[in-house]
């Protein structure tokens, strides 16, 4: 099925030089206030009221921003198949330069929603480093695919694993550095949670700096960094640059964990309720299709565009299929791979995978008091939503909101009792 | 008297912007460029603003920076390109900051938005206007070299050459440089 379409959407992809052109255009845009709190347009009163059938979109056209990585993928797959315009919408991908921006467009509406970090969504919404605003999850974008990666310098002097690297830093003691995408997003807490593993204290012991994703590889060439934790295809692109090394997937931290959602405003749902559903059901079938193992390497091909991931297509592939090369000589294949769908259990908006970045903010320092966990995971995860949206494109819903995973450290982490989970740590800051 | 930051890779941009705060009285304590951006340089600065372009990446380094060091809590002005009131007013409602903007009384940051914005809008235009003089320049060669084709192999004069292309481009809706590009690219297949 949708075979010749898929051809002829890689064919365009790598020739979307006037979309590119269009899209930055637009963004080239306005003057935006930073994490800003605009016009308070009163809420709407319609979300409560559903029924299938009376689901036509209020919008038709949805602006969704993203920034380049393997996992923005289901964002360009919805739109380049058209699967959008099977539930009346069309959705605008937009091409995003930081996670600031992402942050400050989908907060003033210049973006209705956003591939965007968990741990960043969450942020926002108890206005951690800028101004609050209440946000929403529509859905898990993906599980998987990231990882933490060492600078080629490291590995001279002998460091292959966190063991090494530890010992490393207790015996030639110097400012170490380590890069991640954004203070309150996936990418920080993976890398803390690795070092933290290894009994390196990731606020007090070494120095911690934020990158942009395009940029990680490029800041690690010229030697500012010891190490960084980011999304594909930029560890398997330090590898190929012979920049870095890896050292731990994020599946290594938390198989199966919980990496980019489907964010907007709390303010977008209640005014725009078929519109999110819409949004929800066409990022569904674009999951499903990204893991039929058949057309995954279609979809690398696509998205390697400019316009999109802009990296080798070879780069993206590798890991996408599952197919790990660490740089150092060993070679694998990780059932655990970068994953969007998984029989509808990765899309499922867990409230104990939102609650476990709460944690994980209070753990290291970013959330002064214990939050109501439960209640903002409530909040935030629009559940219902999403169980109209799954029903109506078929994808089975798990029974429990709540999930349990063991972590690298072998902590179990099931959501019942986050204020004790997040003071157990030893290493915190 | 506010203090001032500039951050901008593009640095015409950076020293316009810095001459128009001075000349409106502020005190610009320094213009970086996003790889020079770390602690020590922010700290360096002692400023009481931060003017940065909305699109530059290394915006997420300043948030890091910003958040792991309380004493750097500065108001950053957020900078596009569109002049427009509602979208500046909109800016000053929100704070125009990602952090805290306490220290600072929200006329003076009224003042610099709007000499800011202006000059970023002015920049952009002037950006905006050479690069369609160059475009012109290459579409003009374009059509010359498509004109010279039809010249060559079918012996029309050039006038004539020029009015077909010109009729086809009005019955295809096209721009000239575009048939024009078609004839070249034909040419090239064919040779």
């Amino acid at each position: 099925m949708d075979k010749s379409k898929l051809e002829a959407v890689v064919a365009s992809a790598q020739a979307p030089e006037q979309n590119s052109r269009r899209e930055f255009m637009k963004q080239t845009g306005a003057v935006l206030g930073a994490a800003g709190i605009m016009s308070m347009v009163p809420m709407g009163t319609r979300s409560a009221a559903w029924a299938a059938g009376s689901d036509a979109p209020e919008l038709k056209e949805v602006k969704v921003g993203f920034i380049p990585l393997t996992d923005c993928a289901s964002v360009v797959i919805a739109s380049l198949m058209k699967f959008d315009e099977k539930y009346g919408i069309k959705i605008v991908p937009s091409k995003e330069a930081s996670w600031a921006a992402v942050r400050d467009k989908v907060v003033n509406g210049e973006l209705h929603a956003a591939h965007i970090l968990y741990g960043m969504v969450y942020g926002v919404h108890l206005g951690i480093g800028g101004n609050q605003k209440d946000m929403a999850v529509l859905m898990t974008i993906d599980n998987n695919g990231q990882g933490i990666s060492l600078a080629n310098q490291l590995k001279d002097k002998g460091v292959t694993d966190g063991p090494s690297l530890a010992k490393l830093i207790k015996a030639q003691p110097r400012e170490y550095t380590f890069a991640h995408t954004f203070p309150t997003g996936t990418h920080a807490m993976w890398l803390y949670y690795w070092l933290a593993n290894y009994g390196i204290n990731p606020i007090s012991e070494v120095k911690t700096i934020t990158v942009p994703p395009p940029q990680m590889v490029a800041n690690a060439r010229v030697g500012s960094m010891d190490g960084f934790c980011v999304g594909e295809p930029w560890n398997a692109r330090g590898i190929y640059d012979n920049v870095s090394f890896s050292v731990a997937s994020s599946q290594d931290v938390w198989p199966d964990h919980p990496e980019k959602v489907l964010g907007a405003t709390d303010e977008f749902v209640q005014k725009y309720p078929n519109t999110a559903r819409a949004l929800v059901m066409a990022m569904l079938d674009a999951a499903k299709f990204i893991d039929a193992e058949s057309n995954r390497a279609k979809v690398a091909k696509i998205i390697s565009a400019k316009s999109y991931v802009n990296a080798p297509v070879d780069v993206i592939e590798g890991r996408f299929l599952g197919n790990y090369e660490d740089g150092l000589g060993k070679k694998w294949h990780d059932p655990n791979h970068m994953k969007f769908f998984n029989d509808g259990k990765v899309p499922f908006p867990y409230l104990s995978d939102g609650m476990w970045f709460l944690t994980q903010h209070k753990r290291w320092g970013l959330l002064k008091d214990d939050p109501d966990y439960l209640g903002v995971a409530k909040q935030i995860n629009k559940i219902e939503l999403y169980k109209q949206a799954a029903s109506q494109v078929k994808v089975a819903v798990p029974k429990d909101v709540m999930r349990s995973s063991k972590l690298i450290d072998g902590k179990v982490w099931d959501g019942k009792d986050p204020k004790q989970y997040a003071a157990s740590f030893k290493v915190r800051a | 008297m506010k203090r001032i930051l500039i951050i901008d890779d593009i640095k015409d941009r950076a020293a316009w912007l810095r001459a128009s705060l001075e000349l409106a009285d502020f005190h610009v304590t320094g213009v970086l460029a996003w790889e020079q951006v770390d602690e020590h340089a922010i700290q360096a600065a002692a400023a009481d603003v931060i003017i940065v372009d909305a699109n530059a990446p290394g915006r997420d380094t300043l948030e890091q920076i910003s958040l792991m060091s309380t004493t750097l809590e500065k108001p950053v002005v957020v900078l596009g390109g569109k002049k427009d009131q509602q979208s500046i007013q909109e800016a000053m409602r929100a704070g125009v900051s990602a952090y805290v903007a306490h220290t600072i009384q929200s006329e003076d940051l009224s003042e610099i938005i709007h000499v800011a914005a202006a000059r970023f809008l002015e920049h952009k235009r002037l950006r905006d206007e050479l690069k369609e003089a160059r475009n012109e320049l290459v579409e003009r060669k374009t059509v010359d070299r498509a004109k010279g084709i039809l010249m060559a192999d079918h012996g029309y004069s050039e006038a004539d050459a020029y009015k077909r292309m010109r009729s086809m481009a009005m019955s295809k809706g096209k721009r000239m440089a575009e048939i024009a590009d078609a004839i070249i690219l034909a040419k090239e297949l064919s040779a």
